[in-house]
């Protein structure tokens, strides 16, 4: 495979062909703030945060796009970072009013985002006081807030291609669309068997521990 | 408008995260632990290490908080003169008692405290040693023995074997890999030289097949089992051969079910195959090995058709495996307790290895034998000497050359006699030869075959010092307990299945006056005339690798947060994972042939089923740390038998209802659990539940060569619960309890 050259943010950068720009970034030490990607899994680019500018028509997501001969990429133009405030205020619109992640291991990457973004007012509908999607707590381990949800796949992915135990799935449409268990059966009826990968790799309060934290007894 | 609300949390701020390792399985998956200024745990999260490369299981994940359970034992505990003469003090440990738990199933401090009264250190350790002493003056040093862990370092377990030798002066030193793959390690050790894994995990990722025999790694090696898995999204085929459905079938070319006992059947009829279709590698036959031409005769008369009446697998099926496996251009194999928990365990082993001298994949990536170790550090403590027959570093003791120098480097002299197993020192102590015990961190009374017979070996003992973090089932019968530290409170590097040596670092205190248990041991020795003396545990460990060559080239420093494998060649390399690519250290590899064998306590009228024992996803060995975990506990709260649903409709027992479950040496009540995984006229029993004790069943009987017990064959009568149980046994043993 030859190498490819090209330009991120005026930095010249030489990595194999294939490789995606985001994962180029990474390279010359260059975050590029992304939701559903975890260097772990395959790149789905669906969150669109981690989009960049390459001077075409519409801005593609870094974590899909392979490099190409003399691309000049561009992460941090004013067009970007207004893109990337407004997709995190959308994601932020109907999220529960406290982050279930921040409360159990402390490391909400979307509330990461909005802190990094300095997002204040959130100007978009909140969805959720006519169509609350629910919560599951029926494993004893995992808690589940689909209001927290934002369909990441990062879940799907860990669960099916890191740890091939096969349970979580999509089901439903529009904004009944969510992450689902077996045959949409609650988490703690299914053939989960709780290795908490899912947990791992979400970004929200969507997938989170059950409290553990015990007090000492000496 | 709404407004963002930073909801951080103010803890999180202060937490530490410590990279250590998982405190359960032989993976060694790596991890941080999240914890606060008070030690509280608040989480897990996997780390980027050689063998889990940031994965993690349900233990692993959610099974720290033991360490912080309220029973923790915070000072020596010395019994009671009225508790005296010695028995269990609970009720699920005393004889004829099985049945619905109450909740946790752990055992009740109410029923057993009042026997033991606490004691300053000074005097439990004056009891301790003098108690040992005593019997080593009057009964000589071979009435001693100790059972070390394979839940401890390789410091605590080097150290161990070094006080039983040196200071109680006998070869009596144990562990339970004498319950686990005693008989594999002995049939490597005969066959190839070497007793460790000749290949990681992680590389069946470049194996066009693996072999998956008499193991269950999607419950007891779960994150090994997602690589497997990983590998089979990606073209290897993996070809299982169990007793019972593994969950990994799902994920297997092929899966054949072969009938209890029946393996060496099996793998002789595909060595058949493959030298009669000539897939066996005649290059790899004649420069690396020797003894091929007895292994073809001995294979010869285990046709396919043969061996379809021996193991109930079609002939075509055998044929077939035979062919995928001969035809690969590498091979590798894993297999666990349903190869060496046998009397034939050896033989089954055996086989296993000529199968992968026979078709030369050992020695290349994608290549290789891997049993697959349980404890996180079971080959830690057996490379540490924690193994009656063997020096750190496999050096036998028998060997007068050896002893002499380690009698220079220990500066004592040394016992001549060799020592005795796990089993045996149980059977020894009914027989009135072993009088007193030393047991740090293991629970015989619960992993050990027949326990009625336990129960009594521990009953007899004059001397019973247990160090260990609860009061254990075992501990029941000490007259002296010892509160000692958690994985999480101790550093100490641990050996995992792939030879990967990492360190374990600790992230909080032991509880109350709960010590170390290095220096448990360190104090002891002093106490009996020995000085020992270490700076701290890395002294300890360039000791042992001074100790072992084995471990040559490994310092705390190299080791760092990633660990390296071993043998490592030099002080700049990672150590090295596919080992035996030009020779074996025997020189050239043996085939070693074996014949199928009896197994005792077979099925007759009065006993039809076969019950096989093992372990399950959320729980480990005895349970004592995984029944002490909220999240494991409420997962798995209880036993379940498993009842094929052919079996369970004749004899008018339904999911979930209870049982009574008899074998020829004890029977326990257990709900049933009816599932398709078991075969029929098989049983399946966990191990882990005090109240359902699985070893109250098993027999006794051991394979000759590598002393393990048949823990995967006995013969027992399942019924419904409104059956009366056949009118118990008295109780032979008197117990203090009454
Ligand atoms: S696979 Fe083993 S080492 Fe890894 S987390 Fe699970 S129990 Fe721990």
């Amino acid at each position: 495979m030859s190498d490819v050259t090209l330009t991120i943010d005026g930095r010249r950068v030489t990595v194999p062909e294939g490789t995606t720009i985001w994962d180029a970034a990474q390279t010359l030490g260059i975050d590029i703030p992304v939701l559903c990607h975890d260097p772990r899994l395959d790149p789905v680019g669906v969150c669109r945060v981690c989009a960049v500018d390459v001077g075409e028509r519409t801005l593609p997501a870094a974590c899909v796009r392979a490099v190409s001969p003399d691309m000049e990429v561009r992460t941090d133009t004013q067009e970007i970072m207004a893109h990337r405030r407004v997709l995190t205020e959308l994601l932020l619109a109907d999220q529960p009013a406290v982050s279930q992640r921040e409360q159990t291991t402390g490391d909400d990457k979307l509330y990461a985002l909005a802190r990094e973004v300095k997002v204040t007012d959130i100007p978009w509908p909140d969805q959720s006081e006519r169509q609350p999607r629910g919560q599951d707590a029926s494993s004893p381990v995992i808690a589940v807030d689909h209001q927290a949800c934002i369909m990441c796949d990062r879940c799907v992915r860990a669960c099916d291609d890191i740890q091939h135990n096969d349970v979580i799935t999509r089901t439903g449409k529009g904004y009944s669309a969510r992450i689902a268990f077996d045959l949409d059966v609650p988490m703690g009826e299914s053939s989960c068997v709780s290795c908490g990968e899912c947990v791992a790799v979400c970004p929200t309060g969507a997938l989170t521990h059950q409290s553990l934290a015990t007090t000492d007894a000496g | 408008m709404k407004q963002f609300a930073d909801s951080t949390n103010a803890t999180f701020s202060d937490l530490t995260e410590t990279a250590t390792l998982c405190p359960y399985c032989g993976v060694g998956c790596a991890l941080n632990y999240g914890s606060d200024s008070e030690g509280v745990i608040h989480y897990a999260k996997g780390r980027d290490g050689a063998s889990n490369a940031g994965r993690l299981c349900v233990k692993g994940r959610y099974g720290f908080d033991y360490a912080a359970h309220p029973q923790r034992l915070t000072r020596p505990l010395i019994r009671r003169d009225d508790a005296y003469p010695r028995g269990p003090l609970s009720t699920f440990s005393r004889a004829n008692s099985s049945g619905p738990r109450k909740p946790g199933g752990i055992v009740d401090y109410a029923e057993v405290l009042p026997h033991f009264r606490e004691a300053t250190w000074e005097e439990a350790l004056e009891r301790a040693a003098s108690g040992l002493a005593k019997v080593r003056d009057t009964h000589g040093a071979h009435a001693l023995a100790g059972f070390g862990s394979a839940k401890g370092s390789n410091e605590e377990a080097y150290l161990f074997q070094k006080f039983i030798r040196t200071v109680l002066g006998t070869n009596n030193v144990d562990h339970c890999t004498r319950l686990c793959h005693a008989s594999s390690v002995y049939a490597l050790i005969e066959g190839i030289g070497s007793g460790a894994v000749t290949n990681v995990v992680r590389d069946v990722e470049n194996a066009e097949v693996a072999v998956i025999a008499g193991c269950n790694p999607t419950a007891n090696h779960p994150v090994a089992a997602s690589f497997m898995k990983q590998a089979a999204a990606k073209g290897t085929g993996l070809l299982a051969v169990n007793v019972r459905r593994p969950g990994m079938a799902s994920y297997c070319e092929q899966y054949c079910q072969i009938t209890p006992g029946s393996d060496v059947a099996f793998y002789n009829a595909v060595m058949h195959v493959i030298i009669a279709e000539d897939l066996h590698d005649q290059a790899f036959i004649d420069q690396r090995t020797e003894g091929f031409e007895a292994l073809a005769k001995a294979v010869k008369p285990y046709t396919p058709e043969a061996a379809e009446a021996m193991t109930g697998v079609p002939a075509a099926q055998i044929t077939a495996f035979a062919r995928r496996l001969g035809q690969a251009q590498s091979a590798m194999f894993f297999w666990g307790m349903g190869i060496s928990q046998h009397v034939f365990g050896t033989d089954n082993a055996r086989c296993l290895i000529a199968l992968a001298l026979l078709t030369g994949n050992i020695g290349r990536p994608g290549t290789g034998l891997h049993p697959l170790r349980g404890q996180n550090n079971v080959q830690g403590a057996s490379d540490a000497g924690l193994v009656p027959m063997y020096y750190p570093g496999y050096q036998a003791v028998s060997d007068a050359s050896v002893r002499e120098r380690f009698e220079q480097l220990w500066n004592v002299s040394l016992p001549e006699q060799p020592g005795l197993t796990t089993a045996e020192i149980t059977h020894a102590a009914l027989e009135g030869e072993i009088r007193g015990l030393y047991c740090m961190g293991e629970n015989p009374f619960l992993s050990d075959p027949d326990m009625n017979q336990v129960r009594k070996a521990l009953s007899s003992l004059d001397c019973l010092v247990v160090q260990d973090l609860f009061i254990t089932e075992t501990a029941e019968f000490a007259d002296v307990i010892l509160p000692a530290s958690a994985f999480m409170e101790k550093r100490g590097t641990f050996t995992n299945t792939d030879r990967r040596v990492q360190i374990g670092r600790p992230v909080r205190q032991p509880p109350g006056q709960a010590r170390q248990d290095w220096h448990i041991l360190r104090d002891l020795a002093q106490r009996l005339g020995h000085d020992w003396d270490y700076a701290d545990e890395s002294a300890v460990f360039d000791e042992f690798v001074q100790a072992a060559p084995l471990y040559a080239n490994l310092t705390y420093d190299r080791l760092g947060e990633h660990g390296r494998w071993y043998p490592c060649p030099d002080a700049n390399s990672e150590g090295e994972r596919v080992l035996f690519g030009d020779q074996f250290p025997i020189g050239r590899g043996r085939f070693v042939p074996a014949e199928l064998g009896q197994a005792p306590d077979l099925p007759d009228d009065d006993y039809p089923l076969v019950l096989n024992t093992g372990r399950q996803l959320e729980h480990w060995h005895t349970g004592v740390m995984t029944r002490r975990s909220r999240a494991l506990d409420a997962l798995a709260p209880e036993a379940r038998v498993e009842v094929h649903p052919s079996d369970a409709k004749r004899l008018g027992i339904t999911d979930g209802s209870w049982t009574t479950l008899r074998s020829r040496r004890g029977a326990v009540e257990v709900q049933a659990h009816i599932t398709r995984d078991v075969a029929l006229g098989t049983l399946f029993l966990p191990m882990h539940f005090r109240e359902a004790a699985a070893n109250l069943l098993t027999t006794p009987e051991l394979d000759p060569f590598g002393k393990i017990p048949q823990f995967k064959i006995c013969a027992v009568a399942l019924a419904p619960l409104s059956t009366p149980l056949t009118p118990p046994q008295p109780d032979a043993v008197s117990h203090a309890a009454g």
